[in-house]
């Protein structure tokens, strides 16, 4: 476990130096996503000046659910980008065979072989929309509350990568997983909002299938002291379960893993 | 124990089969049916440590394939595969660390680093002592003439600088077994001296087992003494070069130079005539069929004949023969 993290860490900065060579794109990068959560965030508020009560829900209770759940895609956007292009960019291009001949984990070597800087511009966004509904809410401060709120972007980051990570598994059969990542994927732009206002087919499939409710919906709810009963705690379980099922997936992936031609 | 053994190793790949055009691909996605395309079918060889084996082959004879399989990138359909004792997928890690791999034409470096940053990471990955590594460093810095290649981006490279760079990155941490796979490709013949040397100052100093697939012939009778020919996941031919020779070596070359040349000639059975100019006359003749002297001395009672060489059967020729079926014909003789 040392060992990887040291070597996590040598992989990041070896990666600053190169992204030092490109700084215009890492600039354009990692604003572009910032102008992106900008226009989304002026969307929900435009639509909130018109109704200030959203289903029970006020702004600042709707920016918490916005946040956490910002925060927890960014830690899949930065830490664990590749699993978007394994296919297309490692595997298609027979890149991927010499993380198979190297003395580490494949899996551990596709992800450290890219930081993602776009993905900081997410975090700051997540960052500064947690901090504001935490300043327009009325919260109940305890030192269990910031504990709380990292438990759950850290397990709500770790479903996202867990998703990613079985939908990623198959280009081992079809090369270019992307279609297959972004049809889960873009399932947590419903969780980008409280699960109540949803049928309960919704609720359910984000509870129990793709289960991005506990990157935002649940946890704030827990905050703001609504009774969700064992959810508010399952976050980091859900995440640990798929985040094993998905490794286990990627070493059968793994196995049928045939490469390219020559 | 034997630095590789493979028992029976076969590799089967299922390609989903489509009929062309749209209607084909949709029909596919709902009815898919495979072809079972047969890459490797039941080779078995042993190297032992310090070998150089030449491993050729036509493309797509299944030569990159059984690599992969050598290296655990694949997973093999049949049969065993033991590198060092262990099974290289099941135990990657731990073989990882005693092999090395130049993949052709694909880099292992960062494309955006600088050489030596690429080297420190891979120094990391593979837990190399600091002291150990400068040494090594240093070493491969003189022998493979990359210092001032140490600072420059791989991006930036040649392709003879790349390789350079590549064998660095595969010998650094001092593998027991290297696979090269075409590390001559596109090369030039001063580079590619440089590489040969290089490999073989490795093998010597350091009993490094390498396992050489190329299309350059001149690389296996630079380096190997021992050559493996697959065909079609068969394979056809395993032994050391001068047996090749001997066996395959079937058709040999005489030239002579004349005085004038001769309308017709009465040659002697398995003889011909390639080339006839005016002052030299080129025959290729079948020594299962007749001799040197024989060929000589009808040629010599018809013409006038000045001087005349005999040439050694060349290595790409005989390869060229036995790709082209020349061993099955030898086999059923």
């Amino acid at each position: 476990m040392q060992r990887y993290l040291n070597l996590y860490g040598a992989f990041l900065g070896q990666q600053f130096k190169s992204y030092a060579e490109y700084r215009a794109n890492f600039i354009i990068g990692a604003s572009s996503t910032i102008m992106m959560q900008a226009a989304n965030l002026l969307t929900v508020w435009v639509v909130m000046q018109q109704i200030p009560d959203f289903n029970g829900w006020g702004f600042s209770e709707l920016l918490l659910i916005y946040g956490l759940i910002t925060l927890s895609k960014s830690i899949n956007h930065m830490f664990a980008d590749n699993l978007w292009t394994v296919g297309r960019v490692y595997i298609r291009s027979g890149q991927f065979d010499r993380f198979l001949v190297r003395p580490i984990d494949p899996l551990f070597h596709l992800i450290a072989d890219r930081f993602c800087y776009d993905g900081v511009g997410n975090f700051l966004v997540g960052v500064v929309l947690l901090g504001a509904a935490l300043a327009g809410l009325d919260l109940a401060w305890t030192p269990l509350v910031p504990l709380y709120i990292l438990l759950a972007v850290l397990s709500g980051g770790g479903i996202f990568i867990a998703l990613n990570l079985i939908t990623c598994v198959t280009s081992f059969w079809i090369m270019d997983s992307v279609p297959v990542t972004r049809a889960i994927f873009d399932n947590h732009l419903f969780a980008q909002y409280p699960l109540t206002i949803y049928p309960k087919a919704v609720t359910t499939l984000l509870t129990w299938l793709i289960p991005y409710g506990f990157a935002s919906f649940y946890p704030a709810s827990y905050l703001l002291g609504h009774d969700v009963g064992v959810y508010a705690w399952a976050g980091p379980v859900v995440a640990a379960v798929l985040l094993f099922a998905g490794y286990r997936f990627w070493q059968f992936g793994l196995r049928h893993y045939s490469g390219t031609g020559s | 124990m034997p630095a590789i053994e493979v028992e029976n190793l076969r590799k089967v790949f299922y390609i989903s089969k489509k009929d062309p055009g749209l209607a084909g691909a949709v029909k596919a996605l709902f009815r898919p049916r495979f072809d079972e395309k047969v890459a490797v079918d039941g080779i078995s060889l042993r190297v032992e440590p310090g070998e150089m084996v030449g491993y050729i082959g036509v493309n797509g004879a299944g030569k990159s394939t059984t690599i992969k399989m050598l290296t655990g990138v694949l997973v093999p359909t049949g049969g065993t595969v033991r590198v060092l004792g262990r099974d290289p997928h099941r135990d990657r890690v731990a073989n990882a660390r005693d092999v090395g791999v130049v993949f052709g034409q694909r880099s292992q470096m960062w494309w955006d680093l600088a050489l030596v940053e690429s080297l420190n990471l891979i120094a990391k990955i593979y837990e190399i002592p600091a002291a150990r590594y400068r040494e090594l460093l240093d070493e491969f810095a003189a022998t493979l003439e990359l210092n001032e290649l140490l600072s420059v981006p791989i991006r930036n490279m040649s392709l003879g600088q790349k390789m350079r760079a590549e064998l660095a990155a595969t010998l650094i941490h001092e593998p027991k077994v290297v696979y090269l796979d075409e590390p001559t490709i596109g090369l030039d013949l001063i580079v590619k001296e440089r590489i040969r040397d290089f490999i073989k100052e490795q093998n010597r100093t350091r009993g490094t087992t390498v396992i050489l697939t190329t299309h350059d012939l001149g690389d296996i009778e630079e380096l190997c003494q021992r050559v493996i020919i697959i065909d079609a996941g068969h394979i056809i031919f395993d032994g050391p070069i001068s047996t090749i020779k001997d066996r395959f070596g079937k058709y040999r070359e005489i030239t002579f130079e004349v005085a004038a040349g001769a309308a017709r000639l009465e040659l002697p059975a398995g003889a011909d005539v390639i080339a006839a100019e005016p002052r030299t006359l080129a025959l290729r003749f079948d020594r299962t069929q007749t001799t040197a002297s024989q060929v000589a001395a009808a040629v010599m009672s018809q013409v006038d004949v000045r001087d005349f060489s005999l040439a050694e059967p060349d290595l790409s020729a005989i390869v060229k023969q036995i790709y082209n079926g020349a061993l099955q014909e030898e086999a059923a003789a």
